[in-house]
């Protein structure tokens, strides 16, 4: 019964474990307008930032944003089919991740990790 | 029913209700899932430097740096020269990976959003073999020339740069308006506006 019972547990753990560690997304799969823009909630760990889009040809950017100057950090621009960003930023700072559609008319989703 | 086989009947609803959430989330983050994918091969893949952005205004040299990733990308990207994987670019189809165009250009800065908060701002990209010269149109009608080197990614030929914005122009609110490739004649075949100005 243990040995079942431990057989059942490890694969839900490493499920539920993959699934805490897997990118973020926040903003869509959806549809874009122009000057479109979200943001991911506000956590110390994140640390890559991507705009992902069908095909490439969309004026994207995506950055992060700490909330204490609320600057803007490793900001990335570009019309290419996933527009993304690392910031590694020193231990603890809080910061969202943000991105913005300047030319939507496009489908597209923000995701952080 | 038993002890025993009530606790089998709950494991089992346990897996199956975490197989059906990972896979309902999973089919939301459907574009999530190939960046997950994305996201391990741009953490974890070597990327080849192409080009340079030289160190100036005390911040440090960067490379540029190209990389075809498992998932069927082409990522072109800025980072520091001991972490290539540290940086952020752009991602197009590997076998497209200037997108359609014969110029490709990303834009990376730090601090802002407003251009005189702004602390380091450099450009990167990729031009077709053809190009024989790029050139930035600067907010103020002034250009700036882009060292091109030769670049051979895959089976093609391109030409890759990297550029670091001058401190006094930003501190001016002067930046990049555009980012323009020539031929050897002179005769514009490229243009990518950057949205600033």
């Amino acid at each position: 019964m243990r040995k079942l019972i431990l057989g059942l547990a490890i694969p839900v753990a490493l499920v539920w474990v993959g699934s805490a560690l897997a990118v973020v997304g926040y903003a869509g799969p959806r549809y874009w307008n122009p000057g479109d823009e979200a943001g991911s909630s506000w956590q110390s760990s994140w640390s890559y930032n991507a705009f992902n889009k069908p095909s490439s040809g969309y004026d994207s950017t995506v950055t992060f944003i700490d909330n204490v100057s609320y600057g803007w950090h490793a900001t990335v621009r570009n019309r290419d089919m996933v527009t993304y960003t690392n910031w590694w930023s020193s231990q603890g700072t809080v910061k969202k991740g943000h991105c913005k559609a300047h030319s939507g008319g496009h489908w597209g989703g923000c995701y952080v990790n | 029913m038993s002890t025993r086989h009530a606790v089998v009947v709950a494991a089992v609803v346990v897996v199956a209700a975490s197989v059906l959430v990972t896979a309902v989330v999973g089919a939301g983050f459907d574009w999530s899932r190939s960046s997950d994918e994305l996201n391990a091969a741009l953490a974890e893949g070597e990327p080849t430097q192409v080009a340079q952005i030289a160190a100036a205004d005390g911040l440090p040299a960067r490379g540029v740096y190209a990389q075809l990733t498992p998932t069927g990308h082409f990522c072109l990207s800025d980072a520091p020269l001991d972490n290539p994987n540290m940086g952020g670019g752009g991602c197009n189809a590997a076998d497209d990976p200037l997108g359609g165009k014969n110029l490709s250009v990303s834009l990376a800065y730090d601090a802002g959003p407003g251009l005189d908060a702004v602390r380091d701002a450099r450009l990167i990209g990729l031009a077709i073999r053809g190009v024989s010269s790029v050139r930035v149109l600067m907010t103020d009608a002034s250009w700036r020339t882009v060292k091109l080197k030769n670049a051979k990614l895959g089976a093609g030929l391109f030409k890759a740069f990297g550029y670091r914005f001058r401190r006094s122009d930003l501190k001016r609110g002067i930046g990049p308006a555009a980012v323009v490739a020539f031929d050897a004649s002179g005769a514009e075949i490229a243009r990518q506006a950057t949205g600033i100005g």
